[in-house]
């Protein structure tokens, strides 16, 4: 464990999306972003020859009727693969949440389909685990029972269901907190939990609605580079939802940027960025033109984005100014 | 902590110390109040309490009378060359002196009863625990179930919340007539009616409690595979059951009002019946003591249940650790007044 905490946050200049690519795209020569090196080519042949987990089939979601009819989005397919790493990306609004609820079984699409392993969702179930923005611990349960719940619902007995939920809090490196209760951890050691929770249940795929959106940005580092480990050790899919173009960079095998007006798929990409992730990456080219289409397809182009300037009267005294 | 030193800070908690010492003087004001009217003579006091009644034809002694009538009565001996007669200042006999009901606290329960059937004060007082408990009970039996099923599926709320909502308006004592006839004269009747006047509000405040469960974590329990039946019980219960349990506590505290209302129900029973004899026999120190004595009865297990609960759930014991322990009262629900703000301890 004490070496995975000692994975610093990415590079400070980074903390201000967009601004900084839009300075350095024009400055450097950066490659295309659809320009894979020859073995991360080679690592998508691999995923798409693995079977097909979720099917997401011309999905739509429309909120209320008639003048009130609001589009959240149409047209939505996707393949996930097994131990593919997918994040959903989009503007605040556009349906991030409202996709992985249905995928969940949580809301219900208003025509298309979900499957998961060829069979169509309905309702929600342990098959798809999720993390959740908030925190959704059960305050009333332990941390080791909290980890139990899911599999006391399958009917296993108390006995094997604590031994299993042991191997998962020792897993997130949260052994020492097993009997403690949710109020007494901090918000990234909740989360950790959270996800021991839902992987505990063995889901065939893991769903996750900005998990670390919570966090302050080193907790969210930290967290980042345990959840890889996780995948790493852990059969399991995973759909990701954020609104962080780093987060998405960082983790995420493809990327599936959603859009506002009209909602639905902009683009899926295949990340450039080479397996094994590190912060370091952060300034190398394919970062920097994955990052630079991703600002361009969620903040629009350059132009379109000129900072507004606030229509204001001057409300301070002739030369009493700030810069 | 700066806005600690503003006693009048808007919303802002005060300082343990000085909550302990407002809390004592929320006691001591009244206290003090009460003590002045009964020891300083020249306040209020209108009566006096005649000790000779010298020549007068009307005063004897040990009689109450007030001052203006003793005042001119002994203007017209005077004037008659008459000897007048002699007093001191009182209070009527319905305000006794503190010291006095204080003692009364001790006495009322050795003085044996006037007549041979009446109760001890100590059997009116088990009788009126046991009225109170069991109709409690009774209604807590169907109520909280009943509540918790509201809460959960719309379809029970919309069958019976219209109808309860009705009914909660009814008063309880209209039902006091019905009540006897039905029951009869003894507890039957007072049961029911402490029955009648808690079931109602408990289904609806116990399934709008439950109706505040927070959705997220119904959801997670539901992609954890839990449905039904089950997720009523090992999730919606535990997560509203601390409030639940708050809910208990007030509703406990409406039911006493409705026991006083319920013992006059056909014979009259329990610290009803004890304070009105005492009433009709003059001991109002006797009845100031009775009263007093629900009220401790009532706070006593108010902080009981309060200890109890934090025993039951552990999980809520960090809202109220510390400071808020020692005025728990002063704070109506205090599992949700505790400030945001209370440090959460670091990991
Ligand atoms: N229950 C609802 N009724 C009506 N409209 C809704 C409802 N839930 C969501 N919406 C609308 O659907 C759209 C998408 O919401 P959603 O929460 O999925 O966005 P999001 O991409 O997750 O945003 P964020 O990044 O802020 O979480 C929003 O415009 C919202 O107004
Ligand atoms: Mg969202």
């Amino acid at each position: 464990m004490a070496q995975i905490l000692s994975v610093e946050g990415r590079p400070q200049v980074l903390a201000n999306p967009g601004r900084l690519t839009r300075m350095i795209a024009p400055a450097i020569d950066l490659p295309d972003y659809r320009q894979l090196a020859p073995e991360v080519a080679a690592r998508f042949e691999r995923i798409r020859k693995r079977p097909v987990i979720l099917k997401v089939h011309e999905l739509e979601k429309t909120f209320g009727e008639g003048p009130e009819r609001h589009v959240v989005f149409d047209h939505v397919s996707l393949d996930i693969h097994r131990r593919e790493f997918l994040t959903v990306i989009g503007p605040s609004g556009c349906g991030k949440s409202t996709l992985v609820r249905i995928v969940a079984g949580l809301e219900e699409a208003t025509s298309g389909e979900v499957f998961l392993d060829e069979h169509a969702v309905s309702a929600p179930g342990p098959d798809r685990g999720m993390v959740f923005q908030g925190y959704t611990l059960f305050p009333w349960l332990t941390v080791k029972r909290n980890v139990m719940f899911g599999l006391e619902m399958r009917g296993k007995s108390t006995a094997s269901a604590q031994s299993e939920a042991r191997s998962w809090i020792d897993m997130v490196g949260l052994a020492k907190f097993e009997n403690s209760y949710p109020h007494e951890l901090s918000g990234g050691m909740k989360q950790r939990v959270a996800i021991a929770r839902a992987l505990a249940n063995e889901p065939r795929i893991l769903l996750m609605d900005e998990p670390f959106g919570a966090l302050d940005s080193l907790t969210r580092c930290k967290m980042q580079s345990y959840l890889l480990q996780i995948w790493k050790k852990v059969d399991v899919t995973i759909l990701f939802i954020t609104h962080d173009l780093d987060e998405a960079i960082y983790l995420s095998d493809r990327i599936l940027v959603l859009g506002t007006n009209p909602g639905g798929v902009r683009e899926v990409i295949e990340n450039p960025v080479p397996r094994p992730r590190s912060p370091d990456q952060a300034i190398s080219p394919e970062y920097l033109a994955l990052k630079t289409r991703l600002d361009e397809l969620i903040h629009g182009t350059a132009e379109e984005t000129e900072e507004e300037k606030l229509p204001m009267a001057r409300m301070t005294l002739a030369g009493d100014d700030v810069e | 902590m700066a806005a600690h030193r503003d006693w009048l800070g808007l919303k802002m908690e005060l300082p343990p110390r000085r909550r302990l010492q407002l809390t004592i003087l929320s006691f001591v004001l009244p206290l003090a109040l009460w003590s002045a009217i009964s020891y300083v003579p020249f306040l209020w006091h209108p009566l006096v309490h005649i000790t000779d009644p010298g020549d007068s034809e009307y005063f004897s002694a040990d009689m109450d009378v007030p001052r203006a009538d003793f005042l001119s009565q002994n203007r017209e001996l005077a004037a008659a060359g008459q000897k007048p007669a002699a007093g001191y200042r009182v209070n009527p006999v319905y305000l006794p002196a503190p010291h006095a009901v204080v003692r009364a606290f001790y006495t009322a329960f050795t003085t044996p009863p006037r007549l041979p059937n009446e109760p001890w004060l100590h059997e009116s007082l088990a009788h009126s625990i046991r009225t109170i408990t069991l109709g409690f009970l009774f209604s807590s039996i169907i109520g909280v179930p009943l509540g918790i099923l509201c809460g959960t599926y719309r379809f029970f709320a919309r069958l019976t919340e219209p109808f309860v909502e009705f009914f909660r308006y009814l008063p309880a004592p209209a039902f006091g007539a019905l009540c006897v006839a039905i029951l009869g004269i003894d507890d039957g009747p007072k049961i029911a009616i402490i029955i009648i006047g808690t079931f109602f509000q408990q289904v609806l405040v116990i399934s709008n409690t439950v109706r505040k469960v927070d959705p997220a974590l119904i959801e997670a329990a539901q992609t954890l595979g839990s449905r039904g039946w089950r997720l009523v019980r090992r999730v919606i219960i535990p997560a509203s059951i601390t409030d639940i349990y708050t809910d208990m506590r007030i509703l406990l505290g409406w039911a006493w009002t409705y026991l006083i209302v319920a013992e006059v129900v056909g014979t009259m029973s329990g610290i009803t019946y004890f304070i009105n004899q005492q009433a009709r026999y003059r001991n109002f120190d006797n009845v100031y003591a009775a009263i007093m004595m629900i009220g401790i009865i009532g706070l006593t297990t108010d902080f009981f249940l309060a200890w109890l609960g934090t025993k039951l759930f552990p999980w809520k014991r960090r809202r109220v650790a510390g400071t808020a322990k020692i005025t728990p009262w002063l704070k109506f629900f205090p599992s949700k007044a505790a400030p945001k703000s209370s440090p959460i301890p670091a990991a």
